[in-house]
């Protein structure tokens, strides 16, 4: 089984640390990019577009963040409308256990699942297996 | 209609009326036409008076008398025996007349008959005297001589003959007669037998006229002669007819009047026969005759007029005469009939006048109100009727003995009497009052009294004359209505609310229960004095939606129920709730009706009511958004510190642990950052005793300015503020100086890299607030995008290692705590303007 690439897109340089701590201790996946908020993340998108091998097979999105949120950068993912996109798997991963987002995050199709923080061990098993 | 009728044919006869003789008849016939119709005329109006008004015999009699000697009645009989003697006057006068024309007749006859016989004695003494010519021999002598100078003499005379034994044997003159010698008179068959009728009276005899042997007609007077007592025969003398007819005319000419006839009756045919020209068939006219018996004629003196003929002035008399007697007729029936008229009006007046005085009577005594006649001096009832009597329990006779104060009650009577000293000064024309009076059985009624003068014709005051009405049952009445109209006044005031009624249209009030002087301190008097009061004490801020509210709902007939603020007497605000019926009649609007319900205190009920539930509201956002904090914030860092101790445990080295470590000691300082954040902001949102005072805000900026002096100078912003020393805000001295801070601090930080950055300062009133602005020419920021999250807490907008999203958030936390609140206005690049409303 080939390790997937994964984005963490999040404005908190701790959690930033700790996600590369733990996902390079877990060996799940091929390489970790950060990204300090939603408009970072998306030209960085925008600019590998074309090249297939550089795109993330998931991407871990907070979604409280200055310049771009989550659903700002959900927005302009909308809006690029790219075949190849639909092999991103998005997930949100939040600190925030409000039910209004829990919901939003539901009903947008795009994104595969909400995971409140801490992200554990066992989180990034599952998705670096689905 | 009879009479009129008569009139018409009258007058239609008159028109061809064929002489004034007829017209005398046909009044005769009308007057007994005239006759008729008076009697039927009276016979209907008896049987008439007999069927409508049945009256007794006696009566009917006395009318019939009455009716019989009409005046119309009389006056036709007037006339009648005017008429007739009128008649006999004229008719005497005709046969007078008559008679004296007959004696005129037989006198021109007389005369004519004389002249005739003269003529015939003149023949006779021709006759005579050629028969004295005759010898004793029996032969006439000089006969031709003696005839030839009689006929000179005797013009009438056309000749002479001698006739000795019946046969002409002698004429003269001879040639003209010559024709009847030989002629025996005796045997012709024409002459003999009047021949014989001289012999036999021996008289000379007139024969003829007849036809003459020498030509034409003729009278032949015969003489017979004798001769020594022996018949010798005739002297005769011819009168030819022709002459006897000019005797005739000439006499018949003296008077045109007439006409004159002689006449023969043949001796042979015995027939008369008329021998003069003109008339024969006279007999049925005027006429007279006499004999003449010398030659057995007839003379008739006929009027040439009719018999029938009446003379003018008679035709003048009758006429005069009748209609004299129609005259005496008429005025007769005037005369008489100017009495009877007279009679039936008094009749009719007498009748009136007890129909008038029943009818009084009647009125009196049947009148549903009491009436009595009071007497002027000891107020005694003179006359009373039996409602009056009756009212009091009294007969009319036992009432008579009584006067009006005695059954007067005493507390009444002084009202009375004072009444009635005012009636006789003549200050008062009638009264009237209620009172009581005691009835018989002692129990009180009440009447209403109206007392007048009684007059007599010549305007005397008599009596009084008093009136009284029962009106016991009206004064129960209106003591209940009383009771009642207090207690629905009572009931009315004991509301807890102002009841009122007013004019749909103008809303000027009719009624206002005494309550109004309890919750608005008005008198219901002054309300009620005062037009539009209500109006002009409605609240200013009130006045027009009310009015507005109340025209609409009366307009549309819609009862309603409506609240609104109304200054009482002492200035002060009352909420009123008002509900109002919309009266209508006959489908207007014809009033509104409604009471007014004191709600000030429910209405500062609720109104703490919803401060508290907008303090309450309030808190509750607050605590949402608290939870969002604790939600993002606070568990950021719990996870994080969650995930480090996690990774310490697992860690392989020292080293690591180490980094882990002051991995941790960052987390915890960020953690302890937003727990004195989050305290500052519960402080300043659970701190309801803030203390506020007056501060000069143009200081306040200035030191502001000096702390962010070092951003100025870097930035080389501009800072331009228009406040002046005169402001004065009453706030709270560190939220002010917080708020300053945050926005100048901010219009620098967010400066535009392309430009110089330059703040704006001023202050501006608006409205009751003190409004304070801080523009800026920075950045700006996407209000659509952002808008909703600007003032949340740890809300970045820029990738500015400054930011920390807690500025803002304090500052519109601080803001709303002194009560006011904040507004932004901002394009992207071009700048940013922040309004802080001060009350």
């Amino acid at each position: 089984m080939t390790k997937k690439s994964i984005w963490v897109i999040d404005d908190d340089p701790i959690y930033q640390i700790i996600m590369k701590k733990i996902i390079t201790k877990s060996d799940l996946f091929s390489s970790i990019v950060p990204f300090a908020n939603g408009k970072l993340a998306i030209e960085a998108l925008k600019s590998v577009l074309d090249k297939e091998v550089d795109l993330p097979d998931i991407i871990l999105l907070d979604i409280e963040m200055p310049i771009m949120d989550g659903w700002g950068f959900m927005d302009e993912i909308a809006k690029i409308n790219s075949q190849l996109l639909e092999s991103v798997l998005i997930y949100i991963s939040s600190s925030s256990i409000a039910v209004e987002d829990k919901e939003k995050a539901k009903n947008n199709k795009s994104i595969l699942g909400y995971m409140s923080k801490p992200i554990k061990l066992e989180d990034l098993y599952l998705i670096a297996n689905s | 209609m009879l009479p009129y009728n008569f009139r018409e044919n009258c007058k239609q006869n008159s028109v061809h009326l064929p002489s004034n003789f007829e017209f005398v008849f046909l009044n005769l016939y009308n007057l007994v036409y005239l006759l008729g119709i008076v009697f039927n005329y009276s016979f209907l109006n008896y049987s008439n008076t007999c069927f409508v008004i049945n009256m007794s015999l006696i009566n009917n009699t006395i009318n019939f008398i009455t009716r019989f000697n009409k005046p119309k009645t009389l006056g036709f009989l007037v006339f009648l025996s005017l008429s007739v003697i009128v008649t006999y006057v004229v008719a005497q006068q005709h046969f007078i007349l008559e008679k004296e024309k007959k004696a005129e007749m037989n006198n021109d006859l007389k005369v004519i008959q004389q002249d005739l016989e003269k003529t015939l004695k003149n023949s006779y003494t021709t006759a005579l005297t050629l028969a004295l010519t005759i010898n004793d021999q029996g032969y006439p002598i000089n006969f031709n001589t003696l005839s030839k100078k009689l006929i000179e003499s005797n013009q009438n005379i056309s000749s002479v003959q001698l006739v000795p034994n019946g046969v002409i044997t002698y004429v003269y003159p001879y040639t003209p007669n010559k024709q009847a010698l030989g002629l025996n008179i005796l045997t012709s068959r024409i002459h003999r037998k009047e021949a014989l009728k001289s012999i036999s009276s021996q008289k000379m005899y007139f024969a003829g006229p007849l036809d003459l042997l020498q030509g034409g007609k003729g009278i032949v007077g015969r003489l017979p002669v004798y001769n020594n007592d022996k018949f010798w025969g005739f002297s005769a003398v011819v009168i030819r007819i022709e002459q006897l007819f000019s005797f005739f005319d000439h006499n018949a000419l003296s008077n045109s009047n007439y006409y004159l006839q002689l006449s023969k009756r043949n001796p042979n045919t015995n027939k008369e026969v008329f021998y003069l020209k003109g008339i024969r068939e006279f007999k049925n006219l005027n006429y007279v005759s006499t004999n003449i018996p010398d030659g057995d004629w007839t003379i008739y003196l006929i009027e040439k007029e009719s018999k029938a003929t009446i003379d003018t002035t008679i035709i003048m008399l009758a006429v005069f005469g009748y209609i004299l007697s129609i005259l005496f007729g008429f005025i007769t029936t005037s005369v008489l009939q100017k009495p009877r008229e007279l009679q039936i009006l008094l009749e009719k007046q007498a009748q009136i006048l007890l129909n008038s005085e029943l009818k009084f009577k009647s009125f009196f005594d049947q009148a549903a109100v009491g009436i009595a006649n009071v007497s002027i001096t000891d107020g005694k009832f003179i006359a009373i009727n039996h409602k009056f009597a009756s009212l009091l329990g009294y007969t009319p006779k036992e009432m008579k003995s009584k006067n009006f104060m005695e059954i007067t009650h005493p507390e009444d009577l002084k009202n009375d009497m004072e009444h009635l000293d005012r009636l006789v000064q003549g200050n008062i024309n009638k009264y009237s009052i209620e009172k009581r009076y005691y009835k018989k059985n002692g129990k009180i009624i009440w009447v209403k009294l109206t007392v007048s003068y009684l007059t007599t014709l010549e305007g005397e005051k008599s009596s009084f004359m008093a009136i009284v009405e029962n009106i016991s049952k009206r004064k129960v009445a209106e003591k209940k209505s009383k009771i009642y109209q207090q207690r629905i006044e009572s009931l009315i005031n004991t509301i807890d609310g102002i009841v009122w009624e007013c004019n749909s249209d103008t809303f000027n009030f009719t009624f206002i229960s005494q309550k109004v002087e309890m919750i608005l301190g008005y008198t219901s008097e002054e309300w009620l004095s005062t037009p539009n009061f209500w109006e002009t004490h409605i609240h200013p801020d009130d006045k027009f939606s009310t009015l507005n509210y109340c025209n609409e709902k009366t307009r549309s007939r819609v009862d309603h129920d409506f609240e609104y603020r109304m200054i009482a007497k002492d200035g002060s605000v009352v909420w009123l709730r008002d509900i109002v019926n919309v009266i209508r009649e006959n489908n207007t609007v014809k009033s509104l009706r409604g009471i007014m319900i004191d709600i000030t205190k429910t209405k500062e009920i609720q109104d703490e009511l919803n401060n508290s539930f907008e303090l309450v509201t309030e808190q509750n956002k607050r605590l949402l958004n608290f939870s969002y904090i604790v939600s993002h914030n606070l568990r950021s860092h719990t996870s994080n510190i969650s995930s480090l101790t996690d990774l310490i445990e697992s860690s392989d080295n020292e080293e690591e642990t180490r980094e882990y470590v002051a991995l941790l000691k960052n987390v915890s300082n960020a953690l302890n950052e937003t727990l004195e954040n989050l305290n500052e902001v519960v402080n300043i949102q659970s701190n309801l005793n803030l203390v506020v005072e007056s501060i000069n805000l143009k200081s306040y900026i200035d030191n502001t300015l000096i702390i962010v002096a070092d951003k100025i100078r870097l930035k080389k912003a501009v800072i331009n503020s228009t406040v002046n020393d005169a402001i004065e805000l009453t706030y709270n001295p560190a939220y002010l100086e917080s708020i300053l801070y945050n926005l100048i601090s901010n219009a620098i930080r967010y400066s535009h890299p392309d430009r110089r950055p330059e703040v704006n300062i001023s202050i501006t009133k608006e409205d009751n607030w003190n409004v304070l602005e801080v523009t800026d020419n920075g950045i700006g920021i996407d209000l659509e995008r952002h808008g909703s999250k600007i003032f949340g807490m740890y809300k970045t907008f820029s990738n500015n290692p400054e930011s920390r999203g807690i500025g803002l958030f304090i500052t519109k936390n601080q803001i709303d705590a002194m009560g006011g609140k904040v507004i932004i206005e901002s394009q992207p690049n071009i700048g940013t303007t922040f309004k802080i409303y001060i009350s």
